[in-house]
């Protein structure tokens, strides 16, 4: 499955409403949210947090995002095999996801990076990448 | 002698009707015995039925376990002997969460709604037996379960440690180390039913909100908005819970709910309270 291009005019589009969104699920103040924060590490998010804001994100855009599958999503064309290797990322599986994760800067890819620690890096831009996503393959 | 399964904590009767994944209706009859029914056990009635439409969909390999509810509107009371008509619509489901509305109601009367929930789907051979909930559907699709198994919660032991009335309330809870409602919550893994700790965070609330500086003689819920639990809650396991009212506009006060283990936020909510008639 191609990726879907992303502008940078098309994240800030959605920017506004999606951190709204997610100071909502999150319980705090909007102002809260920047473009850049970790969810998990600068605003505790947690599992169900993210949960939540897939769930208010679809209500709010009427999109539908995979649940779940967000981990999955960045790991774009590449097969499972060569993206992870027993639950750490490969070296191909990192230079795919720094694509993905376009946003995120390049100090907090650590590696060895476990598949589990994936979610550490998404930010509010990551979710904003995500509901234009959604938005242009509903229109597809 | 072991609890019996499908007694303590499970809140409906019969299904009578059910469109696979969609939609269902169900029946749940107050034993008059109880000495009450709290408007969160309504709301678990309802999430039962949710849950039987989703366990059921995806073939029984997950069920919903713990929640999120965006808005619960308690409309009425629900009293002892009367027959709770459950409705249930469901938005999506699959192997990760269940999503519904869903409603209560008595004599066709509308006393409690739900509204966008969202159930976390978990392997359900962790909580349960597979074969015994298939069992379970199928009775209560068909002539129903006996009615009357419930007996009530019984005593939580729950311990106010600071109170500014009107203002904020901080109360410990001891979740009991072995319970009747257990047996069905659940029988592979135990834990302390949300609903449970919704009720007893919505009753601290309520006492918070009661007096001459904030709601009078007696407060009521009118809805709880923003509830989520965090992480399962264990017998015999200590939260600290704490109650936040804002003061009162236009007769509506709104209290922040949080409960605690150490520092750790297990499960939150908001509650809109008004006083009462």
């Amino acid at each position: 499955m191609a990726e879907i291009a992303v502008t940078q005019d098309e994240i800030m589009a959605v920017y506004p409403k999606v951190a709204e969104t997610m100071a909502d699920a999150l319980g705090c103040d909007v102002e809260d949210i920047k473009p850049d924060v970790s969810l998990i590490e600068g605003l505790d998010a947690e599992s169900i947090d993210f949960l939540d804001m897939v769930f208010r994100l679809e209500r709010a855009f009427k999109i539908k995002i995979p649940r779940g599958k967000i981990v999955e999503n960045a790991r774009g064309d590449l097969p499972e095999s060569e993206f992870e290797q027993n639950g750490i990322v490969t070296e191909k599986g990192l230079v795919q996801l720094r694509e993905y994760l376009s946003e995120v800067a390049a100090d907090r890819f650590k590696t060895p990076m476990k598949v589990a620690d994936i979610p550490r890096l998404f930010t509010p831009t990551t979710f904003c990448k995500l509901v234009v996503r959604a938005q242009k393959e509903a229109g597809a | 002698m072991p609890e019996p399964h499908f007694a303590a904590y499970s809140f409906v009767d019969r299904i009578v009707e059910l469109v696979p994944g969609r939609r269902a209706r169900g029946v749940f009859a107050i034993p008059a015995r109880v000495d009450e029914f709290p408007a969160a056990l309504v709301a678990e009635a309802v999430g039962q039925l949710a849950a039987w439409v989703a366990m059921d969909a995806i073939d029984f390999r997950g069920r919903p376990v713990a929640a999120l509810a965006t808005e619960t509107r308690f409309l009425a009371d629900a009293k002892p002997g009367q027959t709770l008509e459950l409705t249930v619509d469901i938005q999506e489901c699959d192997d990760d969460a269940v999503a519904y509305s869903g409603s209560a109601c008595v004599d066709g009367r509308c006393i409690i709604e739900l509204v966008d929930c969202l159930g976390p789907m978990l392997p359900l051979g962790d909580f349960d037996a597979p074969e015994a909930l298939r069992e379970r559907l199928a009775l209560l699709r068909g002539k129903g379960a006996p009615p009357g198994r419930f007996a009530g919660i019984g005593d939580i032991p729950v311990t106010v440690t600071h109170q500014v009335p009107g203002h904020e309330l901080a109360a410990s809870i001891a979740v009991p180390a072995a319970a009747p409602f257990f047996a069905d919550h659940f029988p592979r893994r135990a834990v302390f039913p949300a609903t449970l700790l919704l009720d007893l965070m919505m009753r601290l609330a309520l006492d918070a909100a009661r007096g001459p500086h904030a709601l009078g003689r007696s407060p009521r819920a009118l809805r709880v908005t923003h509830v989520k639990m965090r992480s399962f809650i264990a017998p015999s396991q200590r939260l600290d819970v704490g109650v936040t009212l804002d003061p009162a506009r236009d007769g509506i006060a709104r209290a922040m709910l949080t409960a605690k283990t150490g520092e750790r936020v297990v499960a939150s909510a908001r509650l809109e309270l008004a006083a009462g008639a």
